[in-house]
């Protein structure tokens, strides 16, 4: 084809949506609200996981070494640990540090202190963060089998409950995903076979006078493609509008809305532009695909 | 050039629509094809533009053999041949100029010469002034027109025509027919499906009755509107084209415009014999 030809069925894709204006809207809406359904969940879903992984800020491995640890020993394991896998910071805590620490975690009991001199029944020890929380546990049984070290915890309980929940959350969120683009799948086709229902005569014609299906096809293709992009632009507006409002309302909650991990929720200028770009890229996709395999049935003559 | 060799359809339902046809049609001809009413006819129609094939037999049409036709191919043979129906078949969202130009936009022709060709035709229907109307705003007449010409446009061998005239004033039937005939004489062949007998009567040429799925009648007579036959010979002639056709309401309708004193008796004759439903003379 050429591409003065190419221009022309583009030309009448475009204006085809003009034309068929009500086929076209009802489309538009279609999709848009199909979009805003998936992606609307998939935003949640991301901003559960990022609260959850917020709040499993416990990737920490607490060591405690044998109070008898030559100083040496200790910059030595220090080194040591910063060579493993899986860890992401190390940090020395001293006796003294160690015992400031638990003075103010326990300021209530401050008077306990009063009777304890000094600090030298504390250990040596260190905070150690680890990069993937899921593996925190192999992570800590290695550390423990370093001699010197006394003890090596993290606190797995809430490891595991929260690496749980994790996995409920996303197989929920992929459910109902799914669901969400299967029935909106099922919507689009309809909507755009009724579309392509109402001009299978045109179709005929230009089948009788010796179109391709190609020819006739690259219009319709032209048309959903950018009914998909507009649906898509629709979307990311309106997802816009109120990620941001919602971010503010939960940011204005202040510190009790912290404690269950909203401070996680991811900022809608982190991620505007993938989501623009999924919205668009699948908008149009699933529009241009929709419109073009709706025509397979009338195009047999 | 149009051949069926023992050529039967059976349509799904297990109607025999055509029965072992066997029907030649040269380059350059014009052919009225007529029958009663669920005669075949269509059906014949419809194998000639692949839009069906047939149960037995072979269809070749300018040179194709359609039973070997590959789906890819159809569109290919389908430019090679215009079609005009009873139903005009336009596109409502294209005016009539877009219409007649998409043939031509199908076959990726220069738009340079899209552009001289189209208002050529459009000319030759003489719809020059309706070149930007919707099909929407024409009479029946023009929509045929412009079926007529969007036939035309790229110059096919062949143009299909079923029932042309069907949904359209008979004095203007004469017009439609006079175009075709036009076109027929600059060399393209025309196969044409009617009713009206009183256009093949008027016309003349060849003249094919299908009944039941088969043919009972193929012979060229001449039209009143040329030289007259020998009275006895076209009498009888009539009553074999239309002889089968009982409706005679159809042969009452008004006398075409041009009217002679010939055409008056013929019309008695016709009368005479559907109404004594046997062969004679007057
Ligand atoms: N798609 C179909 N399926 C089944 N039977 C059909 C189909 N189309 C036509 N027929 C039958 O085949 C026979 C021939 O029909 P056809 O349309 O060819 O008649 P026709 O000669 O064109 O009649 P008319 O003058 O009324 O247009 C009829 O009995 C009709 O009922
Ligand atoms: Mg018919």
């Amino acid at each position: 084809m050429k591409l003065s030809g190419f221009k022309y069925l583009a030309n009448q894709g475009i204006e085809n949506i003009w034309k068929n204006k009500m086929m076209a809207f009802a489309t538009f809406c279609v999709l848009l609200i199909s979009l805003l359904l998936v992606g609307g969940s998939a935003l949640f879903y991301v901003n559960m996981n990022s609260m959850i992984l917020g709040l499993g800020n416990q990737n920490e491995v607490a060591v405690y070494l044998d109070p008898s640890t030559t100083q040496q020993r200790v910059d030595e394991i220090n080194l040591e640990l910063q060579k493993m896998d899986n860890i992401d910071t190390v940090e020395y805590i001293s006796k003294e540090e160690a015992y400031k620490r638990m003075q103010n975690q326990i300021s209530q009991g401050k008077a306990i202190f009063d009777y304890i001199d000094g600090y030298e029944f504390m250990p040596d020890g260190f905070s150690v963060t680890v990069i993937d929380n899921d593996t925190i546990e192999d992570t800590t049984a290695k550390i423990a089998q370093i001699s010197e070290v006394q003890s090596a915890s993290s606190s797995l309980q809430v490891a595991e409950f929260l690496r749980e929940l994790r996995r409920v959350v996303s197989l929920i969120a992929v459910a109902v995903i799914v669901a969400l683009a299967a029935v909106s799948m099922i919507m689009i086709s309809n909507t755009t076979k009724a579309s392509v229902f109402a001009r299978r005569e045109e179709i005929q014609i230009m089948k009788y006078v010796g179109a391709t299906n190609a020819f006739i096809r690259t219009p319709f293709f032209v048309e959903g493609m950018v009914t998909g992009f507009f649906a898509g632009a629709g979307a990311f507006f309106i997802t816009w509008a109120v990620y941001r409002s919602v971010f503010r309302i939960l940011m204005e909650q202040g510190t009790l809305m912290r404690a269950f991990g909203v401070g996680s929720i991811i900022p809608f200028n982190k991620i505007q532009l993938w989501v623009a770009l999924a919205y668009l890229v699948i908008g149009a996709l699933v529009g241009a695909l929709g419109s073009v395999v709706s025509t397979r049935r009338h195009i047999d003559v | 050039m149009v051949e069926l060799q023992n050529v039967s359809v059976t349509y799904s339902s297990g109607v025999d629509a055509l029965n072992n046809v066997s029907l030649k049609i040269n380059d350059g001809d014009f052919a009225f094809v007529v029958g009663s009413s669920g005669a075949g006819k269509s059906t014949m129609i419809k194998l000639l533009l692949k839009e069906i094939d047939a149960t037995s037999g072979v269809v070749t049409v300018n040179g194709y053999n359609l039973n070997k036709l590959k789906k890819r191919k159809i569109p290919e043979f389908r430019r090679t041949l215009g079609f005009v129906f009873q139903d005009f078949r336009l596109i409502p969202s294209m005016t009539v100029y877009e219409n007649i130009a998409f043939v031509l936009r199908v076959i990726d022709a220069p738009l340079k010469y899209i552009r001289k060709r189209v208002p050529y035709v459009i000319s030759l229907v003489g719809l020059h002034a309706k070149t930007n109307s919707y099909p929407d705003e024409l009479s029946g007449g023009e929509k045929q027109r412009v079926a007529i010409a969007r036939a035309l446009v790229n110059d096919p061998q062949l143009i299909i025509a079923d029932e042309p005239t069907g949904n359209i004033d008979p004095e203007l039937s004469y017009e439609i027919v006079e175009l075709l005939k036009g076109i027929n004489d600059q060399g393209t062949t025309i196969l044409m499906v009617t009713h009206e007998h009183d256009l093949v009567r008027h016309f003349g040429g060849r003249i094919i009755n299908i009944t039941g799925g088969e043919i009972v009648f193929d012979e060229v007579i001449s039209g009143t509107s040329d030289d007259i036959l020998p009275e006895e010979e076209l009498a009888q002639t009539m009553a074999q084209v239309s002889g089968i056709s009982t409706d005679t309401s159809r042969i009452a309708i008004p006398a075409p415009p041009v009217t002679s004193t010939e055409d008056a008796l013929i019309d008695e004759v016709i009368a005479a014999i559907t109404g004594a439903d046997q062969d004679g003379g007057v």
